[in-house]
């Protein structure tokens, strides 16, 4: 059985997303899970330094070039299992040369009084 | 609803940070809606496969049910293992650095960005040896008897074209091609064949009778002249398959020659004589197969690296047939196998029972190292089992 990953067509090669890697998990505030929710601002300083805000947290992180980079493979025709044919397809959606690393602890943010917007 | 600019100031005010030390783009991040399904996987690259893919060329991820799955490159194969994080993995598509942010003065308002999914594990890849002991096993199914075989036309046996191969094979491309060549293999009617050992030498022995007969330098054998010639006692592409096989293809004003493998023939021709017995009496043996060899050419023991066994320990010597390629392909499997035909071995006897184990920058001493206990015998270091054999 052979799974072939191709390289998706289109224009202009691969594109490269970035990877943001955060300590620990992310949980969902509503009980619908995190599709669809928002998850936080991401900044950056003058210095280029990435700061996310997550919630009550500030996280700050570094930048980090990949010494060896990432592939992004989407299963294509994911649930439906093929009767005929035993080849699995994965396309090559993105590279990924590029971390956003959040390793520090979070700050939390203290409010005192909620402000109107 | 997206966030508005007022929404990221009374965050930014919220957490005391400055505005005037941050650039001015932001970038909202939310979870795609699909972003949970999990059909997106992170793979590991190693070194040269980001520029095939950037070059538009692709990778194979090879493998049955009963198989560890590899992943293979037009050249190379690796193995793939999951690699747990306790961190979370968000990938995002349209993240900007800071650089280009910087760079991109327009780009001073709200980047809404979808994270298009998320993972706490990734593929890792590990350079490995091809695995291609399946390769001779599916084409020892059928080898090629020639076209006087006895045998029953009325049988089918699966025939395996070069995607055939491709499919269930756990090797690169490459390395398929390039050990269907080291075993002589052949295309018939569009399948890869093995010729049946006694087939082959039936060939060799028409060819090398021809040398013999015809007096020729065994560096310069004409083509022409030897399917003129033997063209009527097999078919010309195995006459010329056979000289490809144990000989080097030249050209010379105009007219293809090979020039004879000694090394090669005087081997074929060992087998052949080892193959007939369990073992033999070493010095009967050599002279046999000096005799056998085609005039001009020089039997060595050298010659049978990996294809038979010096028994000194024995009064007389003997050797016996011991064909690497009859051997387990898995590490321990194959240190278990050897030590169970002979409890200590010398590192010049082991080598070529185990150089084909030998991962890309390992060396048989390592191999060694791992796999072996040393220890000395009359003034000489061998080998044995770390672990009781059975």
């Amino acid at each position: 059985e052979a799974a072939s990953l191709t390289h998706s067509e289109g224009a202009g090669g691969l594109a490269e997303w970035v990877l943001v890697e955060l300590q620990g998990e992310v949980e969902p505030r509503q009980s619908s899970g995190l599709a669809g929710s928002l998850l936080g601002d991401l900044h950056y300083t003058r210095e280029g330094v990435p700061v996310l805000i997550v919630g009550h947290h500030i996280l700050y992180g570094k930048v980090v070039q990949l010494e060896k980079p990432f592939a992004v493979l989407v299963k294509k025709g994911a649930g439906e299992p093929d009767p005929t044919g035993p080849h699995t397809h994965y396309n090559v959606t993105a590279l990924i040369k590029t971390k956003l690393l959040f390793k520090t602890r979070p700050k939390p943010i203290i409010t005192n009084v909620p402000k109107k917007v | 609803a997206m966030r508005s600019r007022a929404e990221v100031d009374a965050t930014l005010q919220t957490a005391k940070l400055n505005p005037a030390e941050l650039l001015p783009a932001v970038h909202c991040l939310s979870f795609s809606p699909q972003a949970g399904a999990g059909e997106c996987y992170l793979l590991q690259l190693e070194p040269g496969l980001c520029a095939e893919l950037e070059a538009g060329r692709s990778l194979v991820i090879r493998g049955e049910k009963d198989e560890q799955a590899v992943l293979c490159s037009k050249d190379k194969t690796y193995d793939m293992k999951i690699a747990d994080t306790s961190n979370m993995l968000l990938f995002i598509p349209g993240c900007k650095t800071a650089e280009q942010l910087n760079a991109d003065q327009a780009s001073c308002d709200i980047i809404h960005s979808q994270i298009a999914g998320f993972s706490n594990n990734y593929w890792e890849l590990r350079r490995c040896r091809p695995k291609l002991k399946k390769l001779r096993k599916l084409l020892m199914e059928d080898p090629y008897e020639g076209p006087d075989s006895q045998k029953d036309p009325t049988l089918t046996f699966s025939k395996y074209t070069t995607e055939d191969l491709l499919s269930l094979i756990q090797a690169s491309e490459e390395e398929i091609l390039h050990q269907l060549q080291v075993i002589n293999a052949c295309k018939i009617e569009g399948s890869w064949r093995i010729l049946e050992f006694d087939y082959e030498m039936k060939l060799l022995n028409h060819v090398t009778q021809l040398i013999d007969s015809e007096s020729w330098s065994l560096s310069k054998v004409p083509l022409r002249t030897c399917l003129e010639e033997l063209g009527s006692l097999e078919p010309k592409e195995m006459i010329e398959h056979i000289l490809l096989s144990y000989g080097r293809r030249y050209i010379d004003d105009g007219e293809i020659y090979f020039e004879m493998h000694e090394d090669k023939i005087c081997r074929a021709i060992a087998q052949m004589l080892l193959q007939n017995a369990v073992k033999f009496n070493l010095l009967e043996f050599q002279e046999v197969w000096q005799q056998s060899v085609p005039e001009g050419m020089t039997a060595r023991l050298d010659q049978l690296k990996g294809l038979a066994l010096v028994d000194k320990t024995s009064r007389p010597e003997t050797i016996f047939l011991l064909k690497v390629e009859d051997l387990p392909e898995e590490n321990q499997e194959r240190f278990n196998s050897l030590f169970s035909i002979r409890e200590k071995w010398t590192e010049v006897d082991i080598t070529p029972y185990i150089q084909d184990l030998c991962a890309e920058k390992q060396t048989v001493g390592t191999l060694l190292t791992k796999y072996a206990r040393s220890s000395m015998q009359n003034g000489v270091k061998v080998y044995n089992s770390r672990r009781p054999i059975s």
